[in-house]
């Protein structure tokens, strides 16, 4: 079949609107001119003032904090989740864990956050605990909708996991306890990897359930960008998205490899 | 009738007083209502090496699987060894498996992954590691102990799986078509090296194959299953000679089946009237039947005799046209064809290097066997 | 096996203590009244000694419905959500039968490629689009440059910039999906197609199409669902005529106080979905199936 320039260069300009924005972002990041999109000359004049200014970094370290905790819980719920949807065949309200471990997914932000926030008000009320809201509740909602995530990558890995070096494993011995961090578990390591960046990076990047769930105090980084660009463009949010891009690219050159050297393997 | 009722260590299948080693008593297994194992009894003795022979679909896996534990049955028990299985899991059974596929853990070294059995046992690190650097000597893979599988070639990967079913030293060793995934030439070479490990460790073996022929190779029996039944058990010669169905004497080996109704029916011999063959077929032994009886003859293509003169001192004797000729090298086999429009196969080994009579394609030759050639099969 | 109940049990118990416990608590507070109390709502359930008294307040359902904004703002968010999932379909598509052809070094590349803007920050992506589409922003500066046009188009704080953005956002949910459904396409179909006297135009339409019918409608439905009920873009790149469904929900909450009002948005919203998210599981169960 002859292969036709058209798709290519369809192609081309696909790949072309996905990144241009970052690629303004960056480029405007390092513009002397605080007209953010007119060109002054090369500066880094940005990047100096956004580590001076302690909202940003406050706000960054509480979003680190909450990215971290928060994708470490959902990667153990969520390979768990994973395991039992894969491994367990049929057993009673398996369509029920299957449909809740999914809906995250595709649920609109805004009905996650509000009905979270009611559900801790409720709590609250009830039994006294979450006393107040702020990471703790922020940890929470996002444990909540990563683990669907991870859930969905590692359920993809272990299907593809032939079951008999399961079975070899039991059949020398090993009990399903053994078996699952003896060979399951190194075996679809780099899947677990790929779904613990997945969550932290959509922990960091989160703006309205965090915005519902959150208290006094805590603040996270998309909630002071949200504030500062509501108001109008602002060169240190460029400076700030610059390096955040370069972070997320680093991360995901990192997965990417994890989950070729998994391939690779078997 | 058995070729041989002789009654030895060896054959303690033909000892009503021996005690079996495995007894499996009306199994069953269904999925969905769909019987894959149905209303299975087998005895299996000691330092046995069984076989289950049978095409794609008939339960031979699915039987295994129960063996080894992991699928529970429908209904029926298993016995090892005096210890009934029921609710058993699979690493808590004294069987070990190996897989089709080896499944050998790809993340862990040849060594480790020989070891791993062992360690579940218990046993220690210095301990295992002996234990395994004998077993890969036995299986002639010293020197690739610190080897992961994806360095290996096919058949290497064979011999670890091999090495770390038999490490344990399992009182019962079920192997799932495991010379399924190797060529010709190297699948002949591992089917002596079997029998041969199988005999030096006194291990009993049970070996699920679609293949006929490394089925009479490898075992001291056969079970032919067919749809999820046991159709006939038997050592390879009770087998292959005396087949007790149609189905068995077609799928172990070829064979040439004549239908026919029973015309004379003497206590030294019967004969056939078949029309399929255009003539009476005689048949030199006492077979348990009544008169106008449908039955069929069975005969191998190695027991007919193709002749260009009719041969003297024979009763069945049919005249037939040569259709094809395949030379095998070591055989020649001829599809011929009776003037009823019957094919017929016969097979014959070519004993001369040049044969300038030799039958060739077209020729009108005289079909024979002997009286006693033949199995005659009510079903 | 109690062992399994436990494993079961533990990824079980959380989501719906924090996935669906919380939906009935909306159900729940969409039925009470406004209060000036913290929290800003009546309770339901009033006990005096033993008796009960329940009170449910379908008031808020009842102002949903009287006042036209809410109907709109539905609407809306059901067209712009289905228009961009449409166009970015179309985008898409293509994009992912390029990449699923492409041979293996180039696709784990171009897989990166659509991932990587994925993962860098949403807020930011979109707050780039807005220095792209203002008055002086890049478009515009470079179109009077050139002389294209002499008066700066509009195009922040309008309809199609919210458009731009949904599909923007959310094409790699589109090509993810399409690329993994048409990736697992047996080339000897297509071969086959060809072999029997196909053009390449007619094996598209009679092999492939159908056969990546399962991925098509997944990220149409990935797309879909999540963009109805979408907040930052509208707030950020649209003006005060594109009410969009989830800005409703965000003023109602934040601005008005009125939690009561912004529940019976989300239930109504919720049962909207329930719909989709069906047709989605139906044909996830299907494509399981094969």
């Amino acid at each position: 079949m002859r292969r036709g320039i058209a798709l290519p260069v369809f192609c081309a300009l696909g790949f072309l609107f996905l990144y241009a924005p970052i690629l303004s972002l960056v480029v405007f990041s390092f513009n002397e001119s605080r007209l953010v999109t007119v060109w002054g000359g090369f500066s880094t004049r940005w990047d100096g003032e956004l580590f001076r200014d302690p909202q940003i970094l406050g706000a960054a370290w509480i979003s680190l904090q909450v990215a971290v905790i928060s994708a470490t819980i959902a990667v153990i719920l969520g390979t768990l989740a994973a395991y039992v949807l894969s491994r367990f065949g049929r057993f009673r309200s398996r369509a029920l864990l299957t449909g809740m471990a999914t809906a995250p997914l595709v649920m609109p932000e805004v009905i996650t956050g509000l009905s979270l926030l009611l559900l801790f008000v409720s709590m609250e009320s009830l039994i006294g605990w979450p006393a107040g809201r702020g990471m703790t509740t922020i940890v929470i909602a996002h444990v909540t909708f990563g683990l669907a995530y991870v859930a969905v990558v590692v359920q993809s890995r272990l299907a593809g996991l032939d079951i008999s070096l399961e079975e070899a494993a039991m059949d020398l011995g090993a009990r399903p306890v053994r078996v699952f961090f003896d060979i399951t578990l190194p075996v679809i390591a780099p899947a677990l990897v790929a779904g613990w960046l997945l969550a932290f990076t959509l922990s960091l990047d989160d703006l309205v359930v965090a915005s519902f769930v959150t208290g006094p105090g805590a603040s996270t980084l998309p909630m002071v960008i949200f504030s500062k660009v509501r108001l109008g463009v602002s060169p240190d949010v460029n400076a700030l998205a610059t390096i955040v891009i370069a972070v997320v690219a680093l991360g995901v050159g990192i997965a990417v490899w994890q989950l070729r050297k998994g391939t690779g393997n078997d | 009738m058995a070729l041989s009722e002789t009654v030895s260590p060896a054959r303690p299948w033909a000892d009503g007083a021996a005690e079996p080693f495995v007894r499996i008593e009306k199994l069953t297994k269904r999925f969905a209502g769909f019987p894959a194992v149905d209303d299975v009894s087998l005895d299996i003795f000691r330092g046995e090496l069984f076989c289950l022979l049978g095409g794609s679909g008939c339960g031979k896996s699915t039987l295994l699987r129960m063996l080894a534990g992991f699928e529970q049955p429908s209904a029926g028990r298993i016995e090892i060894d005096g210890q009934d299985m029921a609710g058993i899991p699979p690493y808590e059974r004294p069987t070990n498996m190996m897989f089709q596929s080896y499944a050998l853990f790809p993340h862990m070294s040849v060594e480790k992954n020989v070891a791993y059995g062992l360690r579940r046992e218990g046993m220690g690190r210095a301990e295992a590691m002996e234990r395994v650097g004998e077993m890969l000597r036995m299986v002639q893979l010293e020197g690739f102990a610190g080897r992961k599988p994806h360095q290996l070639s096919g058949g290497q990967r064979q011999r670890v799986a091999l090495a770390r079913s038999l490490v344990k030293r399992p009182k019962l060793l079920l192997l799932d078509e495991p010379l399924g995934a190797l060529d010709k030439k190297l699948r002949e070479e591992t089917q002596f090296e079997l029998i041969g490990l199988q005999e030096s460790l006194g291990v009993t073996f049970v070996i699920v194959t679609h293949d006929q022929e490394e089925a009479m190779t490898l075992s001291s029996r056969i079970g032919v299953m067919d749809a999820g039944r046991i159709v006939q058990v038997g050592e390879p010669p009770q087998v292959y000679e005396h087949p007790s169905t149609r189905f068995v004497a077609d799928f172990v080996g070829s064979v040439n089946l004549f239908e026919g109704r029973v015309v004379e029916d003497a206590p030294e011999h019967i004969r056939l009237a078949s029309a399929e063959a255009g003539a009476t077929l005689y048949v030199g032994h006492g077979v348990s039947c009544v008169p106008n009886q449908t039955m069929w003859l069975a005969v191998r293509p190695e027991k007919l005799r193709l002749t260009r003169d009719r041969p003297a001192g024979r009763e069945n004797a049919l005249l037939a046209e040569v259709e094809e000729v395949a030379y095998m090298g070591n055989l020649s086999v001829f599809q011929l064809r009776l003037p009823t429009g019957k094919r017929l196969r016969a097979s014959r080994a070519n004993v001369a290097r040049v044969d300038a009579e030799a039958i060739s394609w077209d020729e009108e030759v005289w079909v024979s066997w002997e009286d006693t050639a033949a199995v005659v099969l009510a079903q | 096996m109690s062992g399994r109940w436990l494993v079961i049990a533990v990824p079980f118990v959380w989501l719906l203590v924090f996935f669906l416990v919380p939906f009935l608590v909306v159900a729940k507070i969409s039925v009470s009244d406004a209060a000036i109390a913290m929290p800003p709502y009546t309770p339901i359930l009033d006990w005096e000694g033993l008796r009960a008294t329940l009170t449910l307040s379908f008031g808020n359902y009842a102002y949903l419905w009287e006042d036209a904004l809410y109907a709109t703002a539905y609407w809306f968010s059901l067209k712009v959500a289905f228009v961009s999932a449409a166009v970015a379909l179309v985008i898409g598509y293509p994009m992912a039968y390029f990449i699923a052809r492409s041979p293996e070094p180039k696709r784990t590349l171009y897989l990166t490629l659509v991932i990587l803007p994925f993962w860098t920050s949403f807020l930011l992506r979109v707050y780039a689009w807005q220095g792209f589409l203002r008055s002086n922003g890049v478009i515009n500066n470079f179109l009077l440059w050139t002389g294209v046009i002499d008066q700066p188009l509009v195009m922040l704080q309008t309809d199609f910039a919210v458009y731009l953005g949904i599909v923007y956002t959310y094409l790699p949910f589109m090509i993810l999906p399409l690329y993994a459904n048409l990736a697992k396409l047996d080339e000897s179909l297509l071969e086959a197609s060809a072999d029997l006297g196909g053009r390449p135009l007619a094996t598209f339409f009679h092999v492939t199409l159908p056969l990546s019918a399962p991925g098509v409608i997944a990220g149409f439905m990935l797309v879909f669902v999540p963009a109805i009920g979408e907040f930052v873009i509208p707030e950020l790149l649209g003006g005060p005529g594109t009410l969009m469904i989830g800005k409703v929900l965000w003023n109602e909450f934040f601005q008005n106080r009125d939690w009561p009002v912004a529940s019976a948005v989300a239930t109504v919203m919720l049962l909207v979905l329930v719909v989709p998210i069906m047709l989605l599981r139906l044909a996830q169960a299907r494509a399981e199936a094969e």
